[in-house]
């Protein structure tokens, strides 16, 4: 397949910090639409991963495509153009917090679009509620829970309406039915929109509803010892550590 | 005004806005509708539509969507606004060729009058209301004064008689901090100080022939007034604001509520070892900079033709033991002020990232204020009293 047709083309991708090897030698691609998960237990990497993976770190080795255009060795303004194309949600939220909620949306859309403010208010309240929160507009992100922030996090990554959203533990503390609205929301989005997710989860429940592929990761084979399908993962694997992952098993059980 | 960077679009979309006849519109849409491609057809087609829906007569509007290629969240606002507008003035609003994979995305956002709230315009406070709210501010804050200061008290008073159970650790770490790491700027400043007051002093008195006076009324400026006050004021910006910091991030963090859920003090775990270090290092400071100041009057007086011994022996006669004690007196006065005030704000931060901020700004004000109210109290009883 050319890279082309693919949102992201992750290429001998090594993940790490200084000496400290993460991961090494990743290969993997994500298709356009698709909502893309990675798993892995605490401290194998995910994050790290998905840091190099929209440009915030830079890989110790490998390439990462985004779209077919080369992250890791743009800059200037062809790697501002990358970086406008997609949206990131961070784990705690990362909102301003001398901004309410709608200017948290409308900042990016104010410094690259020449939309006026009504038409930028607009858009932002559409995004608001989208994920719930249209009546919190005004509020600060300091006067809102844990888990509100997280949905204004991603309506903040959807203000220009990018093609790939890279979520990083999206559902991690909400409660079950925001979790689940969480979870159609991404999947209406994904749907109706095309929206390409690459998501770091370990909540099995939303991984089951919302993934279409998964790569697992291990922290001591620092690479990916599985990918595909969650289900067929669960029901087929024969990998002891795969199976005590999705069938949430204590370490000492699948020795 | 936004900058815009432009950003390649592969498509554009154009709308365009069709009068089909009297009572009906019609605008259509081709290409990649997107947030870059959108901003000017937007703007354009919505005049339009508010010059038409202000003409007497019905007023139908049909969105021809049948030609796009896409169409993403910003699109579907589009739409929306342009809905908005016909209900708003009564008129009809259908669309049509919309390909159906869009539909429940429109539906999600029913009803859209939601999306248009009603602005809301903050009542104006009186003059009687906002100063009576600004003299409860006041109140309360002196009321925080006074509680803390008991508190203070008390835990210094505890931490006398359990001499071994205060966080010397924390004390080291604060006075090193606010201290040694302290000695270059206050060094720098105080020597400057004592150059600028010599000389400003020497041009008066040379008008008078009285050169050989600016040597002991200068240490006695320095000794009683200007080391305290300098140092004391170095302190607050450096210290005080840290202190505030440092307390404010963990107030916000939720660690001080860690520390009273368990049980402890945060007053005399935070605060104490801090207003200890103050109380020591503010009199030594005090010290350095004295020192400092006066060999820099010394300097300054050598261009006069005084040479150091005269400077000394006229200093000599003129300070005494007890002017020094009345300004280091003061000088530990100012560093339990400036400390004290410092881990206070810290204790008040509010919550978020910006209050650190305003706490550390708070710490530096209100220590000053508090350093030049000490300083006149001081002087007051020094005054009365000779010392």
């Amino acid at each position: 397949m050319d890279t082309n047709d693919l949102a992201i083309d992750v290429q001998n991708l090594t993940v790490g910090y200084g000496s400290n090897i993460l991961q090494q030698n990743l290969n993997f691609s994500v298709n356009y639409g698709e909502i893309f998960v990675i798993l892995g237990g605490s401290g194998c990497g995910k994050s790290s991963l998905l840091k190099n993976l929209f440009g915030l770190y830079e890989p110790l080795a490998g390439d990462v495509l985004i779209e077919g255009e080369n992250i890791t060795t743009a800059v200037g303004a062809e790697r501002q153009k990358i970086m406008t194309s997609f949206g990131v949600m961070y784990q705690q939220g990362a909102l301003f917090g001398s901004m309410n909620l709608l200017d948290n949306v409308t900042l990016f859309m104010q410094e690259y679009t020449s939309l006026t403010q009504d038409q930028m208010d607009l858009l932002a309240r559409c995004k608001l509620d989208l994920v719930g929160l249209l009546p919190y507009e005004t509020y600060m992100p300091n006067e809102i829970s844990g888990g509100m922030q997280k949905r204004a996090a991603i309506a903040r990554a959807m203000a220009l309406d990018p093609k790939i959203l890279f979520l990083d533990e999206p559902s991690a503390g909400l409660d079950p039915i925001t979790s689940a609205d969480l979870d159609s929301t991404i999947l209406d989005l994904s749907k109706n929109l095309g929206i390409t997710f690459v998501i770091v989860s370990h909540e099995l429940a939303s991984i089951y509803a919302i993934a279409d592929k998964v790569i697992m990761l291990d922290k001591d084979a620092k690479g990916i010892i599985a990918q595909g399908d969650p289900k067929v993962l669960r029901d087929t694997s024969t990998d002891p550590r795969v199976r005590q992952f999705f069938n949430r098993m204590m370490s000492k059980e699948a020795a | 005004m936004p900058t815009t960077i432009a950003r390649p679009s592969s498509d554009t979309s154009i709308a365009k806005w069709v009068s089909v006849d009297s009572g009906s519109a019609k605008v259509v849409m081709t290409g990649k509708v997107d947030v870059y491609s959108l901003a000017n057809a937007w703007t354009q087609v919505r005049a339009q539509q508010d010059e038409w829906l202000k003409t007497p007569g019905s007023h139908t509007l049909v969105f021809d969507a049948s030609n796009i290629t896409s169409l993403d969240g910003s699109g579907i606002a589009f739409l929306i606004d342009l809905e908005e507008a016909q209900q708003k003035a009564g008129g009809q609003f259908s669309i049509v060729g919309l390909d159906p994979k869009y539909e429940p995305l429109l539906k999600e956002f029913d009803p859209i009058a939601n999306l248009f709230p009603v602005p809301v315009v903050k009542p104006k406070r009186s003059f009687v209301v906002s100063t009576g709210m600004a003299v409860q501010n006041l109140l309360d804050d002196a009321k925080g004064l006074i509680t803390f200061t008991g508190h203070l008290s008390a835990d210094l008073f505890w931490s006398v008689r359990n001499i071994k159970q205060v966080r010397w650790g924390d004390f080291v770490d604060a006075a090193v901090q606010a201290g040694i790491a302290a000695l270059p700027i206050v060094g720098l400043v105080s020597f400057l100080i004592g150059v600028i007051l010599s000389f400003q002093a020497a041009i008066g008195m040379q008008q008078f022939g009285a050169v050989s006076f600016v040597g002991p009324l200068a240490a006695l400026g320095i000794v009683r007034e200007m080391g305290p006050l300098i140092t004391a004021i170095l302190l607050a910006g450096r210290s005080s604001a840290a202190f505030a910091a440092e307390i404010g991030t963990m107030t916000v963090n939720s660690e001080v509520d860690a520390l009273v859920t368990g049980g402890l003090s945060p007053i005399r775990f935070l605060v104490v070892p801090r207003v200890l270090a103050g109380i020591l290092v503010m009199p030594v400071l005090t010290l350095f900079a004295d020192i400092v100041s006066i060999f820099a009057s010394m300097v300054t007086m050598l261009a006069y033709e005084i040479p150091f011994i005269n400077f000394w022996n006229g200093m000599l006669q003129t300070v005494t033991i007890e002017d020094i004690g009345s300004g280091l007196i003061k000088a530990t006065l100012f560093g339990v002020v400036v400390s004290a005030v410092g881990c206070l704000r810290g204790m008040q931060t509010g919550t978020g990232a910006a209050a650190v901020g305003i706490s550390a700004t708070r710490a530096v004000v209100s220590s000053i204020v508090m350093i030049v109210l000490v300083d006149g109290i001081f002087a007051y009883i020094s005054y009365k009293t000779g010392f």
